[in-house]
C-alpha cells in the first residue's frame, strides 16, 4: 500500500510537470489572442479579447487559473471544434486504444514465437532470417511501412481498406454493446494495416530481446537440469525457459504501451484513423491550445497507470521483487 | 487444426474485403476533404472544408454560380434605399426548414442577429468576417416575407457577402443549446445531416432539390497519398488537393484523372514596408518603388507554376482575379537582365562580391501547394539578380501566423489570400486602410487610399471600373506585392461522375451527377 501511494504521489509531481511544459511551450509560441479573433479585428477587439480571456495576466496567474479549472476537468473550450476539450479528447481516445491494443497484441503474440524460434534455431538460416527482418522492422519508419501498406495491400491486391475506422470500443462505452460486436470482425479487419504499421517495430524489437532473454536461460543449469531429468523439449522451453525469459520482456510491455502511444501519431494520419494522435497534430497545427493540454495530460494519465499496473504485475510474477 | 484455422481466417477476410471494398452505390457521391468539419453552428462556421459540407446543408439569400455571377437563391425581389444604407429583401414564398417549419422574414432576421449578438461569442465568418466586410448593422422584419438589413455605409459588396450567410429557423434554434446548434443543424438547404462520426466521415441525405444525389459522403482523409488511393482504388468519387507529384499517377489509373483550375487564391512575395522590420537588412531597400518593380523581372513564375505546382499558369498583373483586372496590364515577363539594369538604375549596383544587398524572405511550410519549394525556387531567383536572398521556412500555426499578424515578418514573405470572381472591390479590399489588418505589408501609398474611397462610394463595381483601373495600375508600377500567380487547384474526380470544379475553392455537388 505504501509503494502504491508513493508512485501515485510521484504520478501527481509528474502530472504538474507535464501541465507546467505543455503550458509553457505553447504560451512562449506567441500571443494566442489572435487564435480567437477574426482576421480583420481591429487593435481594440484585440486588446478586449485579450483582457476577456486572461492572457493579459502574468503567465504564473494564468497557469494557477488553468490548474484550478483542470482539477474540475475543465480544458476550456477547443478553439476549432468550438465544445470542451477535454470531450474532444476522450471521443477520440478509443480509437487511439483499439489501435494501440491491437498493436500491443501483435507485438507480443508475433515477437514471442519469433524470439523463441530464433533462440532455438540459434546460428540457422531460421535465426538469420528472423533477425534479419527485426532488424528491417527497427528501420522501417511507420509513416512509410504504412504508404506501402496501402500501396501493395490496398491499392494493388485490393486485399486490405486502404483507410478508415470501424469503432469497437465507443459503441461499447455508449452501451451499445449489440452493435460493438456485430461489428468487430469489420473493426478487426480495418486494424490490420495501421496495427501492423504501428506494430512492425516493437514486433522487432520485442523478438530481439526475446531470442537474447531464451539464449540466457537456455544456458542456465536449472535449464540443463530438467533436460536430464527426461522432460519433453517443449516442456522445457515453455515451462522452464520461457517463464524466466519472460520478465524482462514484460517491463518493456509496460512501457510499450507508451511508446505505441507516441508512435500513433503519424500511423493515425496515414490511415485516416480518428484517434487522439491526429487529434494532437491537427490542435499543435493550428494552435488549438486547450486540445493540446487535454489531449497530453490524458495520455500522461494513461501511461502512468500503466507503468503503475505494470509494477504491480512485475512484483506478482517474480517473488523477488517486494513492494 | 492450423491449417484449418488459416483457411476460416482467409475466407472471413475475403468476405470483408468484398463489403469493405466496394465502391459507392449508384445514388450515393463520396468526397475525400483532408479536414474535418469543426462545427455545423452557421454562426460559427470558418474553414473551406468546413464551409463546402455546410453550403449542401443551408440555403443562403443569394448565391455566387460557377461563373462567378451573384444571383438571387432563397431572395425574390430585392430593393436598396436611396442612400444604400437598407437593403429590403422579399423572400421566395413557400420555402421551408429541414423539420417542416415554414421560412420566412422573421427567421432570416433572426439568423442574421444572431450571429451578431455578442452574448453568443461566435467568431465564425459571419460575424468575423462578413459582418465587418459589409458593416452590418441589424435586420428586422418587414413583413412575412420581407426582411430588411441595415449597413454602415454603401457598398457594392453586399450581396455577393451576403451569400456566405447560412440561413436557418428561428423556432428550431431557439430550443437549442449552442452545443446543440454545433453539432445537430436544422438545415434549410438540400440535405440534411444524417451522421457525423467525428474525424471519419459526414453524410449528407436529400431533402429537397436541387441535387442529383440522395446521399452525400464526406470522408475524412488528412494523408494526400491516402486520398489519391481512395480514389484510385473507386472508393471515393473526388478528392481535394491533389498533390503536384501524384497528378501523373491519378491521370495514368484508368480510374480517376485530376481536373485543374486556376484558382482564386492569389500568391504573392510581400513586401513589408512597416516599421515591424524597418530595422532588418533589405527593409530600406524595399521602400524604393523602382526595386520593387525590378525585382518583379527576376522571377520565372511560369517555371514555377510548371515545375513545381503541376500546372501552367500567366503571372498575375494585380490583386485582383480575372476577368475583373486592368485589361491594359500585361504580365511581368521573366527578364533577369531587366531586372539587373533596373536595380542599377535605382542606385543598388552589384558589389565586388557581386551582391547588391541582403534580405530575408520568410515563408510558411505546408500551408500552400508545394509552398517551401516554391519559396526556395524565389530565393534563389532574387539572388541569381545579386539581391542576396536568405530563405527562412516557418511552421504556419505557432509560428508564421503570428509574426504575420503582428506584421514583423519578412521583409519579403510569401502568402496567399482568398479572392472571388464577382467582384473586383473584395480583392482590393485587403488594402482597405493603411493600418487595417490584411494590410500586411503596411503599404501607405495615398494615392491609392483616396481611390479606394471613390470607388467604394460607387453604386456599382462597373461605375467605379475607371478608378479601379487607375488604382491597379498604380499597384502594377508600385504595389507592395511581387506578383506570383493564381494557385493552381487539383482536384481528382473518379471516372464514374461528372463534375466540374469550380475556381473559388468552393465544392457544389448539387449539378454533380453519374458519368454517362
Amino acid at each position: 500500500m505504501t509503494f502504491i501511494i508513493r508512485r501515485l504521489l510521484q504520478s501527481l509531481v509528474v502530472i504538474i510537470g507535464v501541465t507546467l511544459i505543455t503550458f509553457l511551450a505553447l504560451q512562449m509560441s506567441g500571443d494566442p489572442t489572435y487564435l480567437y479573433v477574426s482576421e480583420r479585428a481591429t487593435e481594440e477587439e484585440i486588446i478586449q479579447t485579450r483582457a476577456a480571456l486572461g492572457f493579459d495576466r502574468p503567465l504564473h496567474e494564468q497557469y494557477l487559473t488553468f490548474i484550478g479549472k483542470l482539477v474540475q476537468g475543465d480544458f476550456g473550450n477547443s478553439l476549432s471544434y468550438k465544445r470542451p476539450a477535454l470531450g474532444a479528447v476522450l471521443e477520440a481516445l478509443p480509437a487511439t486504444i483499439e489501435l494501440t491494443l491491437f498493436a500491443m497484441m501483435l507485438a507480443i503474440v508475433v515477437a514471442i514465437p519469433l524470439g523463441v524460434a530464433a533462440a532455438l534455431n540459434r546460428g540457422t538460416p531460421v535465426d538469420g532470417s528472423i533477425m534479419t527482418v527485426a532488424m528491417a522492422g527497427q528501420s522501417i519508419p511507420s509513416f512509410w511501412l504504412g504508404i506501402m501498406m496501402i500501396m501493395f495491400l490496398g491499392l494493388q491486391m485490393r486485399f486490405l481498406p486502404i483507410s478508415g475506422h470501424v469503432p469497437f470500443i465507443m459503441p461499447l462505452v455508449q452501451g451499445d454493446v449489440v452493435r460493438a460486436f456485430s461489428q468487430l470482425p469489420q473493426a478487426l479487419y480495418y486494424l490490420i494495416m495501421p496495427g501492423f504499421a504501428v506494430a512492425f517495430y516493437s514486433i522487432s524489437r520485442n523478438a530481439r530481446l526475446v531470442r537474447s532473454s531464451m539464449l540466457e536461460v537456455l544456458g542456465q543449469d536449472y535449464v540443463r537440469t530438467a533436460r536430464a531429468k527426461g522432460i519433453s523439449e517443449t516442456a522445457v522451453v515453455i515451462r522452464h525457459a520461457l517463464r524466466n525469459a519472460w520478465l524482462p520482456v514484460v517491463t518493456m510491455i509496460g512501457l510499450e504501451f507508451g511508446f505505441l502511444l507516441g508512435g500513433v501519431v503519424v500511423v493515425e494520419m496515414v490511415f485516416s484513423w480518428p484517434g487522439i494522435g491526429r487529434l494532437i497534430f491537427n490542435a499543435i497545427n493550428q494552435r488549438d491550445i486547450p486540445v493540446v493540454q487535454a489531449a497530453v495530460v490524458i495520455l500522461a494519465l494513461v501511461f502512468i497507470t500503466l507503468n503503475l499496473i505494470v509494477d504491480l504485475i512485475y512484483a506478482k510474477i517474480d517473488p523477488r521483487v517486494k513492494l | 487444426m492450423i491449417k484449418r484455422l488459416l483457411a476460416v481466417s482467409g475466407v472471413a477476410l475475403m468476405a470483408l474485403a468484398g463489403q469493405a471494398l466496394a465502391a459507392p452505390p449508384d445514388n450515393t457521391v463520396v468526397v475525400g476533404f483532408g479536414a474535418d468539419a469543426s462545427t455545423f453552428d452557421p454562426a460559427q462556421i470558418s474553414s473551406r472544408d468546413n464551409a463546402n459540407i455546410a453550403k449542401h446543408i443551408f440555403a443562403t439569400l443569394f448565391t455566387v454560380t460557377y461563373e462567378g455571377e451573384v444571383q438571387p437563391y432563397l431572395v425574390d425581389k430585392t430593393a436598396v434605399s436611396e442612400d444604400g444604407l437598407a437593403y429590403t429583401f422579399t423572400l421566395k414564398s413557400g420555402l421551408t426548414c429541414e423539420d417542416g417549419e415554414p421560412l420566412t422574414a422573421e427567421d432570416v432576421a433572426y439568423t442574421f442577429n444572431r450571429a451578431a449578438d455578442k452574448a453568443n461569442g461566435f467568431t465564425g465568418n459571419t460575424p468575423g468576417f462578413v459582418y465587418t466586410t459589409l458593416g452590418f448593422q441589424s435586420a428586422e422584419v418587414v413583413d412575412e416575407l420581407n426582411v430588411k438589413i441595415n449597413v454602415k455605409a454603401r457598398t457594392s459588396l453586399a450581396l455577393g457577402m451576403l451569400a456566405q450567410v447560412y440561413v436557418h429557423c428561428k423556432d428550431s434554434y431557439e430550443k437549442m443549446t449552442l452545443d446543440q446548434a454545433s453539432a445537430s443543424p436544422i438545415g434549410s438547404g438540400s440535405y440534411r445531416l444524417a451522421s457525423w462520426e467525428r474525424g471519419s466521415q459526414i453524410v449528407l441525405e436529400k431533402v429537397k432539390d436541387p441535387g442529383t444525389f440522395d446521399t452525400i459522403i464526406f470522408r475524412i482523409i488528412p494523408e494526400a497519398s491516402t486520398r489519391t488511393a481512395e480514389l484510385i482504388a473507386g472508393n471515393v468519387d473526388i478528392i481535394t488537393n491533389v498533390s503536384p507529384d501524384q497528378i501523373e499517377a491519378v491521370n495514368a489509373s484508368g480510374t480517376a484523372e485530376v481536373k485543374s483550375v486556376s484558382g482564386t487564391r492569389r500568391m504573392q512575395i510581400g513586401y513589408n514596408l512597416g516599421a515591424g522590420v524597418a530595422d532588418l537588412p533589405g527593409a530600406k531597400e524595399i521602400q524604393d518603388p523602382k526595386v520593387r518593380f525590378a525585382l518583379q523581372y527576376a522571377v520565372d513564375v511560369p517555371a514555377i507554376c510548371e515545375q513545381l505546382l503541376g500546372a501552367t499558369c500567366e503571372r498575375m498583373t494585380s490583386l485582383v482575379n480575372p476577368p475583373n483586372g486592368n485589361p491594359e496590364l500585361q504580365p511581368i515577363p521573366y527578364d533577369p537582365e531587366m531586372a539587373e539594369k533596373l536595380l542599377d538604375e535605382a542606385g543598388y549596383p552589384r558589389d565586388a562580391n557581386g551582391v547588391r544587398f541582403t534580405i530575408r524572405l520568410q515563408g510558411p511550410r505546408g500551408r500552400y501547394l508545394n509552398d517551401a519549394a516554391v519559396v526556395q525556387a524565389i530565393g534563389q531567383f532574387l539572388t541569381d539578380v545579386g539581391v542576396q536572398t536568405e530563405v527562412e521556412l516557418l511552421e504556419w500555426a505557432s509560428v508564421y501566423s503570428p509574426l504575420l499578424r503582428t506584421k514583423t515578418m519578412g521583409p519579403l514573405f510569401f502568402l496567399g489570400q482568398g479572392g472571388v470572381t464577382w467582384n473586383p472591390l473584395y480583392d482590393m479590399s485587403l488594402f482597405s486602410t493603411p493600418d487595417g489588418a490584411t494590410n500586411y505589408q503596411s503599404w501607405t501609398d495615398e494615392r491609392w487610399f483616396a481611390d479606394w474611397a471613390l470607388a467604394l462610394a460607387a453604386p456599382t463595381p462597373e461605375e467605379a471600373r475607371p478608378i479601379i483601373n487607375r488604382m491597379l495600375k498604380l499597384f502594377y508600377e508600385e504595389g507592395p506585392w511581387l506578383m506570383l500567380y493564381f494557385q493552381p487547384d487539383h482536384y481528382g474526380v473518379s471516372d464514374r461522375i461528372d463534375w466540374t470544379p469550380r475556381r473559388d475553392e468552393e465544392i457544389e455537388l448539387f449539378n454533380a451527377k453519374l458519368a454517362s
